[in-house]
């Protein structure tokens, strides 16, 4: 007879690393998409830089759309991972509602990662083309992605059907924009994709634009009160939505 | 439940639970002790495959409870799960994009049991191949990685949920002489859920009968074996057997007088009951395993 070893969970570090490398694993096809479309941008500004009219890449307008990505970064992370029922991911020994939180974390490690090549490239590129001084500080987009990444991993975790929440909503607001339009109320869309942008802080482009316009006041000058608030108000906001999402998954605690 | 030992690997108390208007567990009491074979039966959505996500804390009863060497498996599922490999009756494996290989290594991270030398040995005896993508992978090739991630960390408990569905004959051989040399070097309980008990006869020690959710019959092997006989009875007109006397349908037959009955009860006290019930006993026959357990699943429909 072989002596039964004490069977053990295993080390949180371990779980973490392990996420991690999976997480980069199953990225590896969005990663060479967009290696190639990087490629693809680069070559374009390196035409624009010989030709001197490369300042116009440089706007920090371009970080509304990291922001926008971020959001729908999770939809990849969570791909093929069955989430609701008795999955695979749930019959580790590993205590549930931590599991699902260490694989957003191991994602956010990603985006993360990637984000801060992304900035040296744009930095590089920057530099290169003569900008002195690019307008953007493209460190700032990293926060408003933080906010988004939250926010879409909240709602992937939580929902079975995320996708058809997000097209039903867009529908929703879509058709009552519509029909505000119709009975002669004009701008009715942009009130309420500014309304969407949450009150003061609201800007045509939405939520990532009203964190990242937050975050940028705070890096370049001296921390106002209302945009400061605006970041942790939304990065609380996708922490606190994350944490009841991944409630959703924990140990099915008797009644 | 006579004759079973004190030491219970798995032990559930009232376990209850319902799918919508469907009743999947009904009270169930589980006694599975350590080191058995414990076969569980039933016909499909007797509730085999929910006791044993219940074991696993996948899914939550609505009564009861239940506890996996002493642990309760609501508040400790890791720790419960960490002493548990798993085959589950789903052939659908996750994570189709990784490799066999990569799987392995996957899952093997969770496990600090984990044994590589073991886990190599059962590649090669199921004949994996890791560079195989998942996605890619048959019923049966999917079973056998399933066999090398539920035995490879040596888990004191294996739950088996169909193990053999999927594998051809010569596989279902193999990975049957496999479980049990796995068996005779690591002192391992089992549960298997099956409808098929002829396929893990050999293995099997203790059987347990689930119809509708309710636990009908749990007993070992010895016991079954020894108190559910076919009597062949010679009766007077218009017999109807003693109302104490757990009566199955299986096999009944009437040839004139006589009728067969597939009776559970110590066999002198069935006999002496019917004795005074005014039958006379020709014949009592044993049954083999799958039909003894059968007997109590047709019981359900008895007179």
């Amino acid at each position: 007879m072989i002596e039964v070893t004490h069977h053990q969970t295993p080390r949180w570090r371990d779980v973490v690393l392990e996420q991690i490398r999976i997480v980069a694993l199953s990225l590896r096809r969005e990663a060479m998409v967009l290696a190639v479309v990087v490629g693809i941008v680069t070559i374009i500004i390196a035409i624009d830089i010989i030709g001197g009219r490369a300042g116009t890449w440089f706007d920090s307008d371009e970080w509304t759309g990291v922001c926008f990505l971020s959001f729908f970064f999770p939809f990849a992370v969570w791909r093929g991972e069955k989430r609701f029922g008795p999955a695979f991911l749930w019959t580790l020994p590993v205590d549930r509602r931590r599991l699902a939180l260490t694989k957003v974390f191991a994602g956010w490690v990603w985006l993360i990662a990637v984000g801060a090549v992304f900035i040296f490239w744009h930095k590089t590129l920057a530099i290169l083309s003569g900008v002195a001084g690019p307008r953007t500080t493209p460190l700032l987009s990293l926060t408003g992605a933080t906010a988004m990444y939250l926010l879409g991993s909240a709602l992937v975790l939580g929902l079975r059907h995320p996708l058809r929440l997000l097209l039903g909503t867009g529908g929703v607001f879509f058709l009552l924009g519509t029909l505000n339009e119709a009975i002669g109320r004009t701008g009715g869309t942009s009130r309420m994709l500014a309304w969407l942008g949450i009150g003061t802080l609201a800007t045509s482009s939405g939520l990532s634009s009203a964190v990242e316009q937050a975050v940028l006041t705070i890096w370049r000058t001296y921390p106002h009160l209302v945009p400061a608030t605006a970041v942790v108000l939304w990065i609380c906001a996708g922490v606190i939505a994350l944490w009841a999402a991944a409630s959703r998954h924990r140990e099915r605690r008797r009644r | 439940m006579s004759g079973l030992p004190e030491s219970f690997a798995i032990v559930t108390d009232g376990l209850s639970m319902r799918y919508g208007s469907e009743t999947a567990l009904d009270g169930v009491d589980l006694r599975v002790p350590e080191g058995a074979v414990y076969v569980l039966i039933g016909a499909n959505g007797a509730g085999k495959s929910t006791a044993m996500k219940v074991l696993l804390n996948l899914v939550r009863p609505d009564a009861g409870r239940a506890e996996v060497f002493g642990l309760d498996t609501a508040s400790q599922g890791p720790q419960v799960r960490a002493h548990v490999g798993y085959i589950p009756e789903s052939h659908e494996q996750d994570y189709k994009w990784m490799t066999c290989g990569r799987l392995i290594r996957h899952v093997a991270v969770h496990y600090p049991a984990w044994d590589h030398e073991y886990a190599a040995h059962l590649i090669d005896i199921f004949d994996v191949r890791l560079q195989r993508k998942v996605a890619t992978l048959s019923k049966g090739e999917t079973r056998r990685l399933q066999f090398v991630l539920a035995l490879a960390h040596r888990p004191p408990l294996l739950l088996l949920d169909e193990p053999a569905d999927g594998l051809d004959p010569m596989v279902r051989n193999r990975a049957l002489a496999q479980l049990a040399e796995h068996l005779a070097d690591t002192p391992t309980t089992v549960v298997i859920a099956t409808h098929h008990i002829a396929e893990v006869e050999s293995l099997a020690d203790h059987v347990g009968v689930l119809s509708a959710g309710r636990l009908v019959a749990q007993m070992s092997r010895d016991e079954l074996r020894r108190t559910v006989l076919r009597y062949r009875l010679e009766v007077p007109e218009g017999w109807q057997p003693p109302p104490e006397l757990r009566v199955t349908s299986m096999r009944r037959s009437r040839a004139g007088r006589e009728v067969q009955w597939t009776l559970v009860g110590e066999p002198d006290d069935v006999t002496a009951r019917l004795a005074a019930a005014g039958a006379t006993v020709r014949d009592v026959t044993p049954l083999a395993l799958e039909e003894a357990a059968m007997a109590f699943l047709a019981e359900e429909g008895a007179p």
